[in-house]
């Protein structure tokens, strides 16, 4: 298109000279993606997490907390029994405690250390056919002296559930702010149109095509989106590695590094950034752009 | 170059505006539009814009027939004519230069030509002087100056002006229209709208009045130039009453937008 490079150069003008409206639609646009993308990485997580959960064979066994150490010897012994497990593996309380207080601090257990150890221990059960897990569990509650059988699919399914969760609010969310954006966007584009309204009256009398006129608002939108992407893809880099490790500290897991995927999503959020800035500034000159005349300014 | 065939526009709201409109300009004249306020000139310039479509009857620009012609081609139709408003419509903030050189940008012409034919446009118009100027450290008169060189830069067929010197002073409005006579005198086609009697008088053109949204008087057809509906009155060479009155046409008790 010739005079593209003018074109461009009025739209990025445009962005500053209203760069108020700007501003606040680059907020909404990045909240809008950030929100997104959080959302999507927590799935994509947790769909790792389930997925090397899953296929662990590990399970916890609880004893009741008045059982002796050799009660506990003849336990594991009977757990050995059952035909499905492969390896039995005891975890006495004290070792239960360190773990905790390794990953959590000392400072926490100062209390229970006066009060005694309340944990329980435990045997560590592996298993041959995990089709069979169900009955597996099923026996080993019945031993006398069980209390619980904690197995991390148990935490696998919930993770599933809690992403599930996650992901139904988060599309409401995202619906709710990408609507929120193309307003905003439109109306930040709207006002800059109103403010060079003059300007458009004499592009068209001189017969400027309503491509020409529309350039720089398309660019002013295409700008803002781009601008909103840029942001955001720092925003979740930096979010993301600090989120992470604290997460980790808690619930122990290997994250997805974000070198792996920031390209995708910076590459996502740039799409997604430059379509919503499009839309929007499409959406505020549909009306704009048949008007005539004095009309364009309101006479 | 252009032309009106039985053109009639009645807007939505229901005010008439042009009635049976049959006007022909050829190629390289200068004719004078005038008419009180509220006489359909406004409404005549918008239809040569092909800001508005007539209601009925066509018009024909440069052999484009204005009915017939899709919302994508309006533009480079537009590009035939210049415009030179009553207001100016300059951009404040812009220089003088960059006023005139906005209306080549507009239609994507390149910087080498507009650097060109910016300066040459502004020394037609005696203002290449002031080419870094404001609009606002401009007269009046200058700045309907600038207004004209804006309208002939794209190098259009057809200059219209809109009471290009009501809002300038007097002798300004002689050089105005004299401004306008030369760029007629190289073949570009000049048509004005104008109340300024005294104006019209001095230059020996064309001259079509319209009243209510008529034509009552075309010097090229061998009418009297007929200043104001007041003088068309106790004109003796045209009845007005009769047309006025006339029951073929509709009620003239309407007020017809300007």
């Amino acid at each position: 298109m010739k005079g593209f490079g003018y074109l461009a150069k009025e739209g990025l003008k445009n962005v500053w000279s209203n760069r108020i409206m700007s501003i606040a639609s680059i907020c909404v646009v990045v909240s809008c993606l950030i929100l997104t993308s959080a959302a999507l990485l927590f799935s994509i997580n947790v769909a790792k997490v389930v997925d090397s959960v899953g296929q662990s064979n590990e399970t916890t066994v609880y004893l009741k907390n008045d059982v002796s150490e050799l009660e506990a010897v003849y336990i594991g012994k009977d757990i050995q029994k059952i035909s499905n497990v492969s390896s039995v593996t005891f975890l006495p309380k004290e070792d239960a405690l360190e773990n905790f207080k390794s990953q959590l601090g000392e400072d926490l257990f100062q209390q229970i250390d006066e009060n005694g150890n309340p944990l329980p221990d435990a045997y560590v059960v592996a298993m041959d056919d995990l089709s069979l897990y169900e009955q597996t569990v099923k026996d080993i509650k019945a031993i006398d002296g069980v209390d619980s059988v904690n197995s991390r699919q148990d935490t696998a399914r919930m993770l599933t559930n809690l992403s599930r969760i996650v992901n139904l609010v988060s599309i409401g969310v995202v619906i709710a702010l990408v609507v929120i954006s193309l307003f905003i966007i439109a109306n930040t584009i709207r006002a800059t149109m109103y403010s060079r309204r003059f300007e458009i009256s004499i592009m068209k009398s001189v017969g400027a095509t309503n491509a020409f006129v529309r350039m720089p608002f398309l660019v002013e939108g295409i700008v803002i989106g781009f601008i909103s992407a840029i942001i955001s893809t720092v925003g979740i880099a930096l979010l993301y590695e600090g989120v992470m490790t604290a997460i980790t500290n808690i619930i122990p897991f290997e994250f997805i590094p974000i070198s792996q995927i920031i390209l995708p999503v910076a590459l996502a959020f740039i799409a997604a950034g430059v379509i919503i800035g499009m839309l929007g500034s499409t959406l505020s000159m549909r009306k704009y752009l048949k008007l005539e005349g004095n009309e364009i300014l309101g006479w | 170059m252009i032309d009106f065939d039985n053109v009639s526009k009645t807007y939505p709201n229901g005010t008439h505006a042009l009635y049976n409109i049959t006007l022909h300009v050829d190629k390289g004249e200068f004719v004078f539009i005038v008419g009180a306020s509220g006489a359909g000139k406004s409404t005549f310039l918008k239809l040569i814009m092909n800001e508005e479509k007539p209601s009925s009857g066509e018009i024909t620009i440069n052999g484009k027939k204005c009915t017939k012609l899709k919302r994508r081609e309006i533009p480079y139709l537009r590009r035939h004519m210049g415009i030179v408003f009553q207001d100016f419509r300059l951009i404040e903030k812009m220089t003088v230069f960059d006023n005139v050189a906005f209306a080549m940008r507009a239609v994507g012409e390149n910087t080498v030509t507009i650097k060109k034919r910016v300066p040459y446009v502004l020394d037609l118009v005696g203002l290449k002087s002031k080419m870094k100027n404001r609009p606002n450290e401009l007269s009046g008169g200058e700045q309907q100056r600038v207004s004209l060189a804006r309208a002939l830069v794209n190098n259009p067929e057809i200059i219209i002006a809109d009471e290009p010197t009501g809002n300038v002073d007097p002798e300004m409005s002689h050089e105005i229209i004299e401004l306008l006579n030369e760029i007629n005198a190289k073949g570009t086609t000049v048509l004005v709208v104008t109340h300024e009697h005294d104006l019209v008088r001095e230059f020996h053109q064309r001259v079509v009045t319209i009243d209510h949204g008529r034509i009552i008087s075309d010097t090229k057809e061998g009418g009297s130039v007929i200043y104001t509906p007041e003088d068309a009155r106790v004109s003796t060479d045209i009845d007005v009453d009769k047309i006025l009155n006339d029951p073929q046409y509709p009620d003239n008790s309407v007020i017809l937008p300007e």
